[in-house]
């Protein structure tokens, strides 16, 4: 495109090369990091194991076996990664149509999608489905740069009562609708 | 013939007005999400699942074959079109049919890749009516040994082949096995790994994980980069296909079907590499090598076969076995699971009804998108104006839905999100996602049939290689595990999909070659 | 230094409306023409961003007019107000040339009014162009 010069919008990669490099080291650590998570999974997973109750019974292969299995298997990947990963190897980070891998991480987007998604949960029994699902969907337009609040809420709000209505009063799922949307529906 | 009789009852089953309409709406609502961008056909299939939930298990069957085939549909449309394959096995497909597409031949590319798709999966989905009965009577007489060595050939196979890095796809799968864990143990009771949460003793949902992984992960992932700007939308009004197209299209795919099939019916199933070979086969066999990396038809043509084939041949290890080789067969057990069915050697005679119509389903979705698909390309095009914020906000909401109408208990959504998290950080990271869900429904299998062979040697290992079968396939699983570990350390990486373009050999290649080209990614802006 | 003449444009008979005027009124004052086709770039497809061949017959009709122009087209996630806003200001443009959409109240009430947002953000005097009657938008 003739213009991409002219603009060199904050999408564009034109950024100097050593931000990558300060990227690649950021996300060894992270990974590494989650690697010894795994294996901590792992050590978890053998020290629990010796904690289930086996039935006293001359069967010799009880629930612990497999758990230990899984939790050493766990430990020797986490180890071996975590250390591969400490030594500079890295794997492709997973390419998606709307991903742009030259962009930095926008933690604040996820903070406010992962919120957002939670205060979801825990609304839904309180406020009901539709309104607590608008408000979850208001919120990670928002985070995903829509514009304005009120527009994503009323849309959020629409397609969450259209979609309760199909699912409760069409295929009699069992989704809380709030008072007031059960109230108006319930001659249905 | 008695799987041709069986599937001609099937067809009586699936062919009243009320199921054709299910699998109309299957293979539409399967072909607008498969559409989306960021949507490949296990996060349709996992976040489509719910809505099956509330029908009775033929029509939800029904339903489910609908949305298979239309996810898998959605995505070459578009890859073509836009040149953004969503998932690996779209690829090929890509390379060559967004090149012709550019040349004009748009039109050309969606017709050989919709009835290329439509042979191969009309071929490939009769050859599992015939295949399916002959592997069940031998799948009868293997011992719990013999199933442990498969699960484990399927562990190794899915971790290490499919993803770029052996280690990652095993550090997933672990996760997998550890999300299995939780719960009730089977055989004796015991609560394990709970963490005395009242509701983990049902286990860890592989809706929620599976919609968690797939769909919130992949959610939170695009946020935390989120692309701007639009790509160009080639013109497929021109350039129908002609008789030369067809000449050259039909033995591609035939050769794709070939591939796809018995390719996707092995343990290390799924569509990557089957597109991927049917690419270099195509690219060596073809009258018209300088047509390659500018739009050959025979580019598109054998990969999107190989590609729907596989996608029926990996249904043989599911059906027959209750084995899932790929992230969506997993999901479709998962729903088996949903109506209390274990798939199994015993499914064809317990069920049988129901998997037959599930076969005939098939091959009516396949006609169904034959049919509409190519009518409808503008409509599918039209979705994918819909601003990101809006479609990953209505991703969520459906992930929500579905996980929330399972159990009816928000601590579903809490552990979506957490799980989601980590799908996250895995898909940074570069961990396949699939080995994880592959693990999470088929660790308690592989552990129950570990039990049952050992108890019944008293617990003496060597029984787990006691019967050929087994020895063969622990074999195997050796093979798969270290296989492409020594091969990457002798050779280098693979090719990458744009070295097989440009050269046409698919073999490990020297590091120094291998640098990761985006050629084919400039004309985004 | 030249005068500026910008102009928003879409490819639908009131961007090619808006575009006719800016180039009548380019020639009368000796001014070079800006085309700003801008998108916010939210979604995967924007059709109203020219590409491809309709970008290359764009520039060929420009070229033809003898009016020296240049073509923009940032996609950056603002709407079309603020780019306009932004290329009147960054050009000193002397005018912005715009397609008025014929719209219902109740249509305007629901996607508010870009005219409007342009109208109150740009500095300099605002040409609003319709559509001729009968054409489809």
């Amino acid at each position: 495109m003739s213009t991409a010069a002219e603009h060199p919008a904050e999408h564009s990669a034109g950024h100097p090369a050593a931000q990558p490099a300060d990227r690649t080291a950021g996300r060894n650590t992270g990974e590494a990091v989650m690697s010894l998570l795994l294996a901590a999974v792992g050590v978890y997973l053998i020290v629990e194991a010796g904690a289930i109750a086996v039935p006293g019974s001359a069967n010799t292969i009880g629930p612990r076996f497999f758990p230990y299995l899984v939790g050493g298997l766990t430990v020797l990947t986490g180890v071996a990664l975590g250390i591969r990963t400490l030594r500079g190897d890295r794997g492709p980070a997973d390419d998606s149509e709307d991903v742009d891998l030259d962009a930095p991480t926008d933690w604040r987007a996820v903070a406010v999608i992962a919120v957002a998604f939670l205060a979801q949960a825990l609304l839904i029994n309180v406020v009901g489905w539709p309104l607590a699902v608008a408000l979850m969907f208001a919120a990670v337009a928002w985070a995903l740069g829509a514009v304005g609040i009120v527009r994503p809420f009323l849309i959020g709000l629409l397609a969450g009562c259209i979609v309760w209505i199909v699912f409760v009063k069409a295929l009699n799922v069992a989704l809380p609708g709030g008072v007031v949307l059960e109230y108006l529906t319930s001659w249905f | 013939m008695g799987a041709l009789g069986d599937l001609a009852n099937g067809f009586a089953d699936a062919l009243t007005p009320i199921n054709l309409l299910w699998a109309l709406l299957g293979v539409l609502l399967g072909t607008a999400v498969g559409v989306l961008p960021g949507i490949g056909p296990a996060m349709t299939v996992a976040l489509l699942l719910p809505v099956t939930y509330v029908l009775e298990p033929t029509s939800a069957f029904i339903m489910f074959a609908g949305i298979y085939y239309g996810g898998m549909y959605g995505g070459s449309t578009t890859s073509i079109l836009l040149n953004t394959p969503g998932e690996s096995s779209s690829i090929m497909t890509a390379l060559e049919g967004n090149k012709m597409a550019k040349a004009g031949r748009g039109s050309a590319a969606l017709a050989t890749a919709a009835i290329g798709s439509f042979v191969a999966g009309t071929i490939a989905t009769l050859l599992l009516a015939l295949v399916a009965p002959t592997v069940v009577d031998l799948a009868i007489g293997i011992t719990a040994a013999d199933y442990f060595a498969l699960a484990v050939l399927a562990f190794v196979a899915v971790a290490t082949v499919l993803g770029s890095s052996p280690l990652r796809g095993l550090a997933s799968l672990c996760i997998g096995l550890y999300l299995g864990l939780v719960g009730t143990d089977v055989l004796t009771g015991q609560e394990r790994f709970t963490l005395g949460v009242p509701q983990l003793s049902d286990g860890v949902d592989v809706v929620v994980v599976a919609v968690a992984l797939f769909a919130v992960g992949e959610c939170l992932y695009v946020a935390s980069r989120l692309r701007r700007g639009s790509v160009q939308v080639l013109d497929a009004s021109a350039g129908w296909l002609t008789r030369q197209d067809l000449r050259r299209s039909w033995k591609p795919w035939l050769r794709g079907t070939a591939l796809g099939f018995p390719l996707g019916a092995l343990p290390a199933g799924g569509a990557e590499i089957p597109t991927f070979l049917s690419y270099a086969a195509e690219r060596k066999l073809t009258k018209h090598p300088e047509e390659f990396g500018k739009g050959a038809i025979e580019g598109v043509a054998g990969p999107e076969a190989a590609n729907n084939a596989s996608a029926a041949g990996v249904l043989v290890p599911l059906l027959t076995l209750g084995l899932p080789t790929s992230a969506t067969a997993a999901i479709i057990l998962a729903a088996f699971q949903g109506y209390g069915i274990q798939p199994g050697p015993t499914l064809l005679t317990t069920e049988g009804p129901l998997v037959w119509t599930l076969i005939a389903s098939l091959l009516i979705g396949n006609f169904m998108l034959l049919v509409l698909n190519l009518p409808l390309v503008g409509v599918w095009v039209k979705l994918l104006r819909i601003p990101r914020p809006y479609l990953y906000a209505g991703i969520l909401m459906f992930a929500s839905l579905g996980s929330f109408a399972v159990n009816a208990d928000p601590l579903d959504l809490v552990i979506l999100l957490v799980i989601g998290l980590l799908g996250f950080l895995m898909r940074r990271y570069g961990w396949p996602v699939a080995p994880a869900v592959i693990g999470l429904i088929l660790g308690p299998i592989a552990e129950t049939n570990l039990r049952r062979a050992l108890a019944i040697s008293d617990g003496d290992l060597s029984v787990l290689v006691d019967t050929w079968f087994s020895r063969i396939v622990l074999a195997l699983a050796f093979l798969a595990l270290f296989g492409p570990i020594v091969l990457r350390l002798v050779k280098g990486p693979r090719s990458t999909p744009e070295q097989l373009q440009a050269d046409g050999h698919l073999e490990h290649r020297d590091r120094d070659d291998a640098v990761p080209t985006g050629a084919d990614r400039e004309d985004r802006s | 230094m030249t005068a500026v003449v910008v102009v928003g444009y879409v490819p639908n008979p009131r961007g090619e409306a808006a575009l006719e005027h800016a180039l009548q009124e380019c020639r009368r004052r000796g001014a070079r023409l800006v085309v700003l086709n801008s998108s916010r770039g939210d979604a995967l497809v924007d059709e109203d961003l020219v590409r491809g061949a309709a970008l290359e017959q764009l520039e060929r009709q420009l070229g033809e007019s003898g009016v020296p122009f240049e073509v923009r087209q940032p996609e950056r996630g603002r709407d079309v107000a603020e780019e306009l806003a932004a290329v009147a200001g960054d050009t000193s443009a002397e005018l912005v040339v715009i397609g008025l959409r014929r719209r219902s109240a109740v249509g305007k009430l629901l996607m508010g009014s870009a005219a409007q947002r342009i109208l109150l953000d740009v500095d300099c005097p605002v040409l609003a162009v319709k559509a001729p009657p009968g054409s489809s938008s």
